[in-house]
């Protein structure tokens, strides 16, 4: 795949996943899929086949962090970049968060228009990691 | 005082006329015939003098005497013995063996009144100096901290009841004598120069203590008094306080998101062409929710700067490229104000200061972006570092109309900004100056307007580490 093609969305909140779904198929054009918590990630993930995950990091149920680890067990993920989206931006907090093995951070509130490009950098960047392995 | 004596003589009259004389001198008398008896009653009743006389059958009043001070309670009791011999070796005999006084039989009624008032006094005073230990302990053992006393070496001399629950690095409960490194894991000389430190409990549990030592002086030694306050609780406010802030932060953000989400889509024609009228009111409704962002991370910023929770990652930094990363930061919104970026001074030496970069950069942006949004287009906002050895300056410089005199006084306190109308064009929150300032002296910078002709000029100064090695050569 030489081009970022699929994107899954994980968000609690009905109205962030209206405007994620609007930047990022009108706007960039992407096949989305759209998972209102960690539970339906898990199980659209290996129907979907993502090529790039937009992770909320503060859900109910299963948390950001916690949906990221559990993602990452799961083969059709293997070199999937996964980006955090948060509201917290405090530089400190921030980098707690990268901790968790997550490709990269947007923070919230975020601009719909520049989204789609904002999201290449993490994708050439996880996507040549997983050639190199 | 009235005194409770304890007069033994196994001689029955001179024991009788001898309780008489002292009932006469206004104190109580109780009799006892022989050593032993006296003993015994020494085991459930404690008199406040004895009159003992030496020449006893069962035990001589020597013994007795020895045997007393074995019983001592801690509190003197003193023993007068009597006697009818002559001659002085056998009074000398019994004060060497613990008496405290003599009188010669027949007994001088004069001089009996005369020494049981003297040791009525000195009993008294014991007494008084007794309640005023006692009360001393009382107050130290009701202090809820651990108060301990150390010697000038470190050593622990004595410590209050509160004391008592902390033990030493190898979960001993605390003793008189214990070095100080024991306790604290380090020597007086470091723990002088902490005002934390990590201790624990008899049983295990480890707690974070603030740390209060203050040196005094006893007939010319040195002595510390060390009280020690637990922090457990305050940590958990503060941890409660953080939580809370995060939360307020993400139900802010929240909503915030799809607020500018959905305008900055219409705004940009995702969803359609729009009439200019539209237009110009989306502008103005965008604005002003990126003001309340703005706003929103401008006093979670603060409340963490005033409550003195704001982790600042300290480290030697070199201030061309972070300022290079500054310049390139703000290029975007310059260009878009017609505004030029130019900067001097950053090829000179490599100079570098503690700082944290990424509060540093948050400095820069508000000092850039205020700098670009006074500018007229077509002119120069410039960016100059300079260095020497007292320590590094950086300025920022536009012009723009530069600062309103009525202004100037206030301008890095909260909340201030030239007038209403320039915060509602502007887009400002008016705290950015003042977290400016606050982040710059957390970094042990210091920030001023500088006096230019035109324009507005500002400048950070960092002043040389005096910790830091001075380089040679």
């Amino acid at each position: 795949m030489s081009e970022l093609r699929r994107v899954m969305c994980v968000e609690d909140d009905a109205d962030i996943r209206m405007i994620l779904e609007f930047s990022l198929t009108t706007v960039g054009g992407y096949d989305v899929c759209m998972c209102p918590g960690g539970r339906s990630a898990l199980q659209q993930a290996p129907v979907f086949r993502p090529d790039l995950v937009l992770l909320d990091v503060m859900m109910p149920d299963l948390s950001g962090p916690e949906t990221l680890a559990a993602l990452r067990g799961m083969p059709c993920m293997r070199g999937v970049p996964v980006v955090f989206m948060t509201a917290k931006a405090m530089p400190d907090e921030l980098e707690q968060l990268l901790q968790h093995g997550a490709t990269g951070l947007i923070v919230k509130p975020f601009d719909p228009m520049t989204l789609p490009k904002d999201i290449l950098p993490y994708w050439e960047h996880g996507r040549g990691r997983h050639v190199l392995a | 005082m009235q005194l409770q004596i304890l007069v033994v003589d196994d001689i029955a009259e001179s024991r009788r006329s001898l309780c008489d004389l002292v009932v006469t001198l206004g104190h109580v008398a109780v009799g006892a015939d022989s050593g032993e008896a006296a003993l015994a009653l020494l085991q459930h009743c404690r008199p406040d003098l004895v009159l003992l006389d030496l020449l006893m059958p069962d035990m001589d009043g020597f013994e007795v005497t020895r045997r007393m001070r074995e019983l001592d309670g801690g509190r003197w009791m003193p023993v007068i013995v009597t006697s009818s011999l002559q001659g002085e070796e056998h009074f000398i005999h019994a004060l060497e063996n613990g008496a405290d006084d003599f009188l010669a039989r027949p007994v001088s009624p004069g001089l009996l009144e005369a020494k049981l008032r003297h040791y009525g006094d000195v009993l008294a005073l014991q007494g008084q100096l007794s309640s005023l230990a006692q009360r001393q302990s009382d107050i130290l053992d009701n202090i809820l901290d651990p108060v301990l006393t150390l010697d000038a070496a470190g050593r622990v001399e004595e410590f209050n009841r509160a004391a008592r629950t902390l033990a030493d690095l190898r979960g001993e409960p605390l003793g008189n004598g214990a070095p100080c490194s024991a306790l604290f894991g380090m020597e007086l000389n470091a723990l002088l120069a902490q005002r934390e430190c990590r201790l624990r409990r008899v049983g295990g549990e480890e707690f974070e203590a603030e740390v209060g030592l203050s040196e005094w002086r006893e007939h010319g030694r040195v002595h510390f008094t060390l009280v020690l306050r637990d922090l457990t609780e305050q940590r958990q406010v503060e941890r409660m306080k953080d939580e809370f802030l995060a939360t307020v932060s993400h139900e802010l953000r929240t909503p915030l998101t799809s607020v500018l989400g959905a305008l900055g889509l219409l705004a940009g024609g995702a969803a359609g062409a729009l009439p200019a009228p539209a237009l110009s009111l989306l502008d103005v409704a965008r604005r002003n929710g990126t003001r309340l962002s703005r706003l929103i991370d401008d006093i979670l910023d603060l409340t963490k700067l005033e409550g003195d929770r704001l982790v600042l990652h300290q480290r030697p930094q070199l201030l061309a490229p972070l300022l290079r990363e500054a310049l390139t930061a703000n290029q975007g919104y310059a260009d878009r104000a017609g505004v030029k970026l130019a900067a001097e001074g950053l090829d000179a030496a490599a100079v570098e200061v503690r700082l944290d970069a990424d509060r540093f950069q948050q400095v820069m942006a508000n000092l850039l972006s205020n700098a670009i949004k006074h500018s007229p287009a077509g002119e120069t906002v410039q960016v100059q570092l300079w260095t020497s050895p007292q320590g590094t300056r950086v300025t920022v410089r536009d012009r723009g109309p530069g600062i309103d005199p009525r202004f100037r006084a206030r301008m890095f306190e909260k909340f201030s900004q030239a007038d209403g109308t320039d915060r509602r064009a502007q887009g400002g929150t008016g705290l950015g100056l003042y977290i400016t300032r606050m982040l710059v002296e957390r970094m042990g910078g210091r920030i001023a307007a500088d006096d230019v002709d035109s324009g507005a000029s500002f400048s950070i100064w960092f002043p040389v580490d005096e910790a830091a090695p001075v380089p040679h050569g």
